[in-house]
């Protein structure tokens, strides 16, 4: 009775949310652990086919909706946090939103994205079947401090379950959660064995670039982005693991997609993908590793793969007066230098807004702009508008690489400048940090709509 | 062309959040003034030879990169003492500027030595400092963004760089920020601190440029950006304590759940 209730007044508050007008993602969560704390424990035990959570530091909400896609076209009822709040009260709060009154889930299988730090409290309770990490990167050292303690929640979270992992063997530190495993078998990585020369790149941020097991500093045979690559020990301590699943060639990569092959167990799958820049390819074998793992039909999870379109706001092309922009978010230095290398860098002229805010979504701390190499951007002689509470400090960065920018003194004066110098027919890139990306996607909407 | 060689303290492995910033600005500043800035990196494990070298910046590190360099450094004490006290400009950041303190205690009560330039100690705790800081300071108002666990008390005798305006500072309670012993700066403002603080990054290289070369005037440069951003940093202080401990677990909760509303 009480979580026949607790479902009813989750669901009120969440359309009373809505029609508010405000996210609404939290609160019904909220509101289930005030009347059924046990209801999220109930409901994912029933799901027939078990959880799967994705978790990392970039990459989540991407990944996550290919594997729904992939599930979806299995034929799975799928319950999902799709909007990306991917704290405890997001994922209660879509599990509570796919029950019936009777307490009993109308999906068969739940993908849920968890923040690093909820790992632990999430994984506990809905005892997932399946984890998948995708990497570990500097991000929002306001909130967590630093690196080494993000790997520790992890480690601590997957201890918590009796799941499978599947880990990204190019991330030394992910590779090593192997030992948080609760059976040693229950392991599989995926990893890119080839990439062209010209998607390969120099080491720019050394995250995590020392051995997980003695602290000696990896050698790297190869580096694909940032630390992850092909490394090893000098120590013999430890070295990457043979995945499971790798991208063992890409035969196209531009900034209309990417076309590569997989090979898993022994037989090779070509794919084709919608999203370009090699961490994007790092999403998509991920899903492609659990989707192997999970007996998927390759060719389902290729159709999947090949008519998935970008998370909200990671890569988004709006028509606008006859201009092409591309909206891609910027979360952290290697997700920027990402950004900078597959659409800005060696394009001559480009038109770019980079939008940054520091709210708590975005990250307080604006430090991380300096790690980004930026330097490279002036070559092309780039036509650069800043906007966003930050827009001054990204100003100054930008004048300390070569690059004069354009302040602009709020987002929408930002778009206006921006357009302002895209001839009709040309391209322009918008780079936002989170809450910048969603004022601008409302400030573009408004605009296509006039 | 006339050039300065800047150490750089173990890039690696103490650089956790733009403390590159720092280098880039020295060495950017250097050349828009005609100079040449020629940055070599101390790596742990390899020698590194001190001689003719100018200035020397240390950045912030996570505590397990921190402890790799600590005993590192600890071969260098005598040479970095002796630079020191005859006016080599230093800047340190944050566990740099922890480990040119006397000593570091980690959280398992284990002692790190320091090199004992500046006559402080620091204490590693639970609770990190985070948020935007202002501090009064011989060269001005500066700005920046803290975020460190350690506590460090500076013992009598030992001059503060600033006093706190807004923020934590060494350990949240004495309303002092960082240290300064002659030339040798130390500071919990990362952010990066001289970017948005030109007169702290000027003071060092005016230090660096007297000594080589007997110089002492910087030609003005155009700040204007520098001080738009800085007035941002101080408009929004922000600053907080975290604690990762369940208790306080429920009041972030609560916080996501005023936050949805």
């Amino acid at each position: 009775m009480r979580e026949t209730a607790a479902i009813a007044v989750a669901w009120g508050t969440a359309t009373l949310s809505r029609r508010l007008g405000r996210g609404g993602q939290a609160l019904p969560g909220a509101i289930v652990d005030r009347i059924a704390p046990e209801l999220p424990r109930k409901l994912a035990a029933e799901l027939p086919h078990g959880c799967i959570l994705v978790t990392g530091t970039n990459g989540k909400t991407t990944t996550t909706k290919l594997i729904v896609a992939a599930l979806r076209r299995g034929g799975e009822t799928v319950v999902t946090n799709a909007s990306g709040a991917n704290l405890r009260g997001g994922v209660v709060s879509a599990l509570v939103s796919a029950a019936d009154l009777r307490c009993r889930s109308r999906a068969t299988i739940g993908v849920f994205e968890v923040d690093e730090a909820s790992l632990r409290l999430v994984g506990a309770e809905l005892q997932p079947r399946h984890i998948v990490v995708l990497n570990i990167f500097r991000d929002q050292l306001d909130r967590y401090g630093e690196v080494d303690t993000t790997a520790d929640l992890l480690a601590e979270g997957i201890a918590a379950t009796g799941a499978r992992l599947y880990l990204n063997a190019d991330d030394a530190r992910v590779a090593s959660l192997a030992g948080a495993a609760a059976e040693p078998g229950r392991v599989s990585y995926f990893g890119i064995d080839q990439l062209p020369a010209g998607l390969t790149a120099e080491r720019t941020a050394a995250d995590s670039d020392r051995c997980p097991k003695c602290g000696e500093r990896l050698t790297f045979g190869r580096v694909f982005y940032s630390h992850l690559g092909h490394y090893s020990c000098p120590n013999g301590d430890f070295a990457r693991p043979d995945p499971d699943v790798a991208v063992t060639g890409v035969s196209r990569a531009d900034l209309d997609g990417t076309e590569f092959s997989v090979t898993a167990g022994g037989s090779v799958q070509r794919m084709r993908y919608g999203l370009s820049g090699t961490y994007n390819l790092y999403n998509a074998l991920a899903a492609v590793g659990l989707a192997t793992g999970l007996g998927l039909d390759p060719a389902v999870t290729a159709e999947a793969v090949r008519t998935t379109e970008a998370a909200f706001g990671r890569v988004e092309k709006t028509e606008l007066q006859g201009r092409t922009l591309w909206l891609l978010l910027i979360k952290n230095p290697a997700g920027f230098a990402q950004v900078l290398d597959t659409f800005l860098v060696g394009r001559s002229h480009p038109r770019v807004l980079i939008a940054v805010n520091d709210l708590p979504a975005d990250g307080r701390d604006v430090s991380w702009l300096w790690d980004v190499p930026l330097e490279g951007l002036s070559r092309g002689g780039p036509e650069v508008v800043t906007a966003g509470t930050r827009a001054a400090e990204m100003a100054l960065r930008l004048h300390y690489a070569g690059t004069e920018a354009s302040v602009a003194s709020s987002v929408d004066d930002g778009i206006s400048r921006l357009l302002a110098g895209v001839p009709r027919g040309g391209d322009a890139y918008i780079l936002p940090t989170y809450t910048a990306m969603l004022q601008i996607r409302k400030a573009l909407r408004r605009r296509v709509h006039e | 062309m006339r050039s300065l060689r800047v150490a750089h303290l173990y890039p690696r492995d103490l650089n956790v959040y733009g403390d590159l910033g720092n280098v880039i600005t020295l060495a950017k500043r250097l050349e828009w003034r005609g100079y040449r800035a020629e940055v070599l990196p101390v790596e742990p494990g390899r020698s590194f030879d001190f001689g003719g070298i100018d200035l020397v910046f240390g950045g912030g590190g996570q505590n397990s990169g921190q402890l790799a360099c600590a005993s590192d450094l600890l071969r260098y004490r005598d040479e970095l003492c002796k630079m020191s006290a005859a006016g080599v400009p230093m800047l340190l950041i944050c566990g740099s500027y922890q480990l040119f303190g006397r000593e570091f205690i980690d959280l398992a009560g284990r002692r790190v030595p320091g090199l004992g330039i500046f006559r402080a100690g620091t204490t590693a705790n639970r609770e990190r400092m985070i948020g935007n800081i202002v501090i009064d300071s011989p060269f001005g108002q500066l700005v920046g963004f803290e975020n460190h666990s350690g506590r460090t008390v500076l013992e009598a005798g030992q001059d503060a760089l600033g006093t706190v305006r807004q923020g934590f500072g060494n350990n949240g309670g004495t309303g002092d920020e960082g240290a300064v012993s002659g030339n040798t700066i130390g500071t919990y403002l990362h952010g990066p601190v001289l970017p948005k603080n030109p007169a702290l990054a000027d003071h060092l290289l005016r230090c660096a440029l007297r000594r080589r070369y007997g110089i002492d005037e910087l030609e003005p440069l155009d700040d204007e950006l520098a001080v738009r951003a800085a007035r941002v940093a101080t408009d929004r202080p922000q600053g907080r304590k975290i604690v990762l401990r369940p208790r306080r677990r429920r009041l972030h909760r609560l916080a996501a759940v005023v936050r949805g509303l």
